[in-house]
């Protein structure tokens, strides 16, 4: 099986030397997992602004989410000494040894997703875990009838990332909207329809001036739309959260699923082109640095992080478009 | 009566409990006995149900089904691609399709745990990561949520709006669930094949001894347990309106749970539908009711688990009291190498 694997790479590696010409920026971007929409949609991104500022730029999926493939295909990368390096990091800490690597052999690196990088030139964020949380709650706040009470979904109860988004939303709501008030904490339900489905249906038979449901983690709008829908409460309970917009659309456009925001992963396909072509060509990031993607950014030193709000609506307008494009 | 409760002292048992429970709710919440809440707790239920009494014929024939959950999975997909092969379709076909690819993947398992003589939680632990490791494989992790409209269309039973403007309606999932009730009743209570799954299971090499068919026992447990799943694969489509690979995944250790608390032996030649109506509802009304008193949801699995675990021993020190009454040979013994 390994043998296989890397003979199919080396393959595709003598294709792709074969094809680039000797004197133009490369860069290879290694993904956590290969085929599937989201990374699918990186990938489009990617072609087009390598193909737009002239360079050669290449999207590697391993076949499954396992950090070592990644390994592999960094040290692939390096061995053929590319410019360029993106990585977007199943396991932070199991790259470290490959990334600094890389970095001796006078590779720029650049992550996506992989906050607790050192060994990076830079590692750029769409969306912050404080600005995504809060822009829901705005969301809520906006759409909900008050006063009333509302509930909170993450994917677990230890997911960290879910229960930041959660906090932030929460501490905007208490701040801002504080006609709207808070029932039982938070539930772990949202990455099962079923489950969401279910604590919805018995939320709203305890709950009768609940007016809104923010889900965070990919099942949950789903699951509350479902129960708001059987309940027949469109309109009266508002959910809102990230969600995948081609399992989503027919809800948003039914106006059970209120919205929600995700980040682009297009974009963050074109952003690995465009950082990495800047700092071949010598530019500094630093405060107030203008990066075509991401904005006017103010870019930590200590910690390498490039974190910017470049959030995407997902409403009844915009949802066909991105169902569209697989996501 | 004394009898029928020392034979079913599990159920009886159980049947206490939930009623005290019923009760409790029913005067600590004004949200619990509504109809909108009962007719939610039937709906959401019923494919857990399915796959409940479709385990049932399986664990009292002295198997064990871990796969049954992702045969579902299974079934889902395949039948979502034979339907968009053949342009739409409709609900029998959708019963056929699906009922039919269940019972092969039971009747799989049932070949292989006959044919290698190997003991079914093995059997069923490799086809439960054969099927999921396939079904990833093939769809690469992707959902489906194009479906033909009268598979998704939701089919009411019954609807109602009260006063204060609430909805309650049954599914046709409920209809289906009551009919899956009824015929595995029927089929392990009133035929002889039903009883003799009993008499395997409770003792296969005598049974095999007094002539009873053991490979046509084994298809027909797993067969049946293969044909509720798919069945219950269906209806959560029907109820869900998607078809998601890993959606399943984790579900059969719920129902292993509740079919056990229902009574249903692990060892074999045990077990009642009622029961496993029971210990569904029990393990349903519990969640149900934390959600409804506003119980803290970091404090459910702690409640929940220990309600089973108390749901458990108290009906075993239950049997315990009942043996002194009537004291038989041979019960003790099969009471400790369950």
């Amino acid at each position: 099986m390994n043998t296989r694997k890397a003979l199919v790479s080396g393959l595709a590696l003598c294709a792709a030397l074969a094809t680039s010409a000797s004197a133009e920026t490369e860069m290879g971007i290694v993904v956590k997992i290969g085929g599937i929409p989201w990374f699918n949609a990186m990938e489009q991104g990617i072609l087009e602004r390598a193909e737009e500022l002239g360079v050669s730029a290449e999207m590697i999926g391993p076949t499954s989410a396992d950090p070592a493939l990644q390994v592999r295909a960094i040290e692939d990368l390096i061995a053929r000494g590319v410019d360029v390096i993106g990585v977007v990091p199943n396991d932070e800490a199991a790259l470290e040894p490959v990334l600094t690597k890389a970095r001796d052999a006078g590779i720029v690196v650049i992550a996506h997703e992989g906050p607790g990088l050192d060994n990076v030139d830079w590692n750029f964020e769409l969306a912050s875990a404080k600005g995504f949380g809060e822009a829901h709650a705005e969301l809520l706040c906006a759409n909900a009838e008050k006063p009333g009470s509302y509930a909170v979904y993450v994917g677990s109860l230890t997911v960290p990332l879910h229960n930041a988004w959660a906090d932030a939303g929460v501490a905007w709501m208490g701040e801002n909207c504080p006609e709207l008030t808070l029932v039982g904490e938070r539930y772990g339900v949202a990455e099962s329809v079923d489950d969401s489905r279910s604590t919805t249906l018995d939320l709203i038979a305890a709950n009768e001036d609940l007016r809104g449901i923010l889900a965070f983690g990919s099942q949950g709008p789903i699951g509350a739309g479902r129960a708001i829908d059987e309940r027949r409460l469109t309109g009266q309970v508002h959910v809102m959260g990230p969600f995948s917009p081609g399992q989503g659309r027919q809800l948003v456009q039914d106006g059970v699923i209120a919205g929600g925001y995700m980040w682009n992963p297009a974009e963050a396909g074109r952003v690995f082109v465009t950082l990495g072509n800047m700092l071949v060509e010598g530019a500094e990031v630093a405060e107030g640095t203008e990066i075509e993607g991401l904005g006017v950014v103010s870019p930590d030193a200590e910690t390498r992080n490039i974190i910017t709000d470049n959030l995407l609506e997902i409403n009844a307008d915009t949802v066909d478009g991105l169902a569209e494009q697989g996501l | 009566m004394r009898k029928l409760l020392s034979s079913h002292t599990v159920e009886a048992r159980l049947f206490a409990v939930l009623l005290l429970m019923v009760v409790g709710l029913s005067l600590a919440t004004d949200t619990f006995l509504t109809v909108a809440n009962l007719t939610s707790l039937l709906n959401n239920n019923s494919v857990n149900l399915i796959w409940a009494v479709g385990l049932l014929v399986v664990l009292v024939a002295g198997g064990i089904d871990i796969s049954f959950a992702v045969a579902a999975s299974v079934v889902q997909y395949l039948t979502a691609q034979i339907l968009g092969y053949v342009g739409g379709g409709n609900w029998v076909l959708g019963f056929l399709i699906a009922g039919s690819i269940g019972l092969g993947l039971g009747l799989i398992n049932a070949a292989l745990i006959h044919g290698f003589k190997i003991v079914s939680i093995v059997i069923t632990i490799a086809t439960f990561n054969a099927f999921f490791g396939l079904l990833m494989f093939f769809t690469k992790g992707r959902s489906i949520y194009t479906l033909p409209d009268w598979w998704v269309d939701r089919i009411f039973l019954f609807e109602y709006q009260s006063a204060s403007g609430v909805w309650s309606e049954l599914h046709l999932s409920v209809a289906v669930m009551v009919a899956c009730l009824v015929a595995t009743a029927f089929f392990i209570n009133r035929t002889t094949t039903g009883r003799q799954l009993y008499a395997f299971g409770d003792n296969p090499e005598g049974a095999r001894r007094a002539g009873i068919n053991i490979a046509l026992m084994q298809a027909i447990a797993f067969g049946w347990c293969g044909l509720m799943a798919g069945i219950g694969g269906l209806m959560q489509v029907n109820i869900a309106k998607e078809v998601v690979p890993n959606a399943l995944y984790g579900r059969e250790l719920d129902v292993l749970a509740a079919v056990v608390l229902g009574g249903a032996r692990l060892g074999g030649g045990k077990g009642t539908v009622f029961g496993c109506v029971l210990g569904v509802l029990f393990v349903a009304i519990t969640q149900n009711g934390l959600n409804l008193l506003g119980v803290s949801p970091f404090a459910f699995q702690m409640i929940i688990g220990a309600t089973i675990l108390v749901a458990i021993s108290t009906s075993n020190v239950k049997i315990d009291l009942s043996s002194w009454f009537k004291p038989k040979s041979g019960q003790q013994s099969r009471r400790v190498d369950q």
